[in-house]
């Protein structure tokens, strides 16, 4: 038995479809406990806020530094190799630490930063950051970036009196249900 | 090779060796993920993940989450060679077309 071209054709493209598959339920897979991770700090870290506004210097370097320590831990957990252990918990504190910069000189650029709109900032970059990546990865990361984008604008312009509560209950709560529905795949 | 691999070329076991393919080595996958992607019932896939193994294609490695059965499926040195030659047998079959047509 010899194939056609054809046939080797329209079996090639049956290798790639199953493989782009695979590849994104993957993607889903090592994303979904990041996700859970930095919604449990999201809810912690704006309640607190909400409740003492005067630690909140204090409280999110804290939950920042918890949050990549709980990254690196969880993906241990998820049992990538030696080499891409540590290749990916380079990535993340390289990650935070861009992150950190951006925010930073942000801030310093912009001055007299209120503190909704301080909450709202990260949350509408992380969620463009989601949004971009499902362009690649999957339809379901650009689900939950946009979900986070319309749920912080959403809050900081309908519930600025309760906007960190808000942020505590539906930000995190959105990228809890997220991890978890990235699991389902 | 002048022939497909029979045991990869039947497609349920090509979706499942296409699926392990892009796994980083020494990563395993779920059988109910595995069984999600290639959309086969869960006797099918069963049968043939044991063709596989029985090759020497895949490893089946069987553990417990708590108190749940998990069984989980990765893609050995061996089978990611065999589906390498057998992807490579594919494209030598497309590029020789025109060459043919001339």
């Amino acid at each position: 038995m010899s194939l056609s071209p054809q046939e080797a054709a329209s079996t090639l493209s049956d290798v790639e479809r199953a493989a782009r598959r695979s590849g994104q339920a993957y993607g889903y897979r090592r994303a979904s406990p990041h996700l859970i991770v930095w919604g449990l700090i999201w809810v912690v870290g704006y309640a607190t806020t909400d409740l003492r506004p005067d630690y909140a210097n204090i409280i999110w370097p804290a939950l920042t530094l918890l949050g990549v320590a709980l990254s690196i831990y969880v993906g241990r957990c998820a049992g990538a190799t030696d080499s891409g252990r540590y290749r990916s918990i380079w990535r993340i504190m390289a990650l935070v630490l861009l992150a950190f910069v951006f925010i930073g000189a942000t801030y310093a650029i912009m001055r007299h930063v209120s503190g909704p709109q301080q909450g709202a900032f990260v949350p509408l970059l992380v969620g463009t950051i989601y949004a971009g990546m499902g362009l690649w990865l999957g339809a379901r990361f650009v689900v939950t970036g946009l979900a986070v984008i319309v749920l912080t604008l959403g809050g900081y312009f309908f519930l600025q009196e309760h906007f960190l509560l808000w942020q505590a209950v539906v930000g995190g709560g959105a990228l809890i249900l997220a991890g978890l529905w990235l699991r389902t795949v | 090779m002048e022939q497909p691999n029979p045991i990869i070329h039947q497609p349920v076991r090509l979706k499942i060796m296409s699926a392990l393919k892009v796994l980083p080595p020494n990563d395993a996958i779920e059988f109910v993920r595995l069984k999600a992607i290639v959309a086969a019932t869960e006797g099918n896939l069963g049968a043939h993940i044991t063709t596989l193994e029985e090759a020497g294609y895949v490893a089946v490695e069987k553990d417990f989450v708590g108190k749940r059965p998990r069984t989980r499926i990765a893609l050995t040195k061996q089978g990611r060679r065999a589906f390498e030659d057998y992807v490579a047998y594919l494209r030598d079959i497309i590029d020789a077309e025109p060459k043919a047509a001339q």
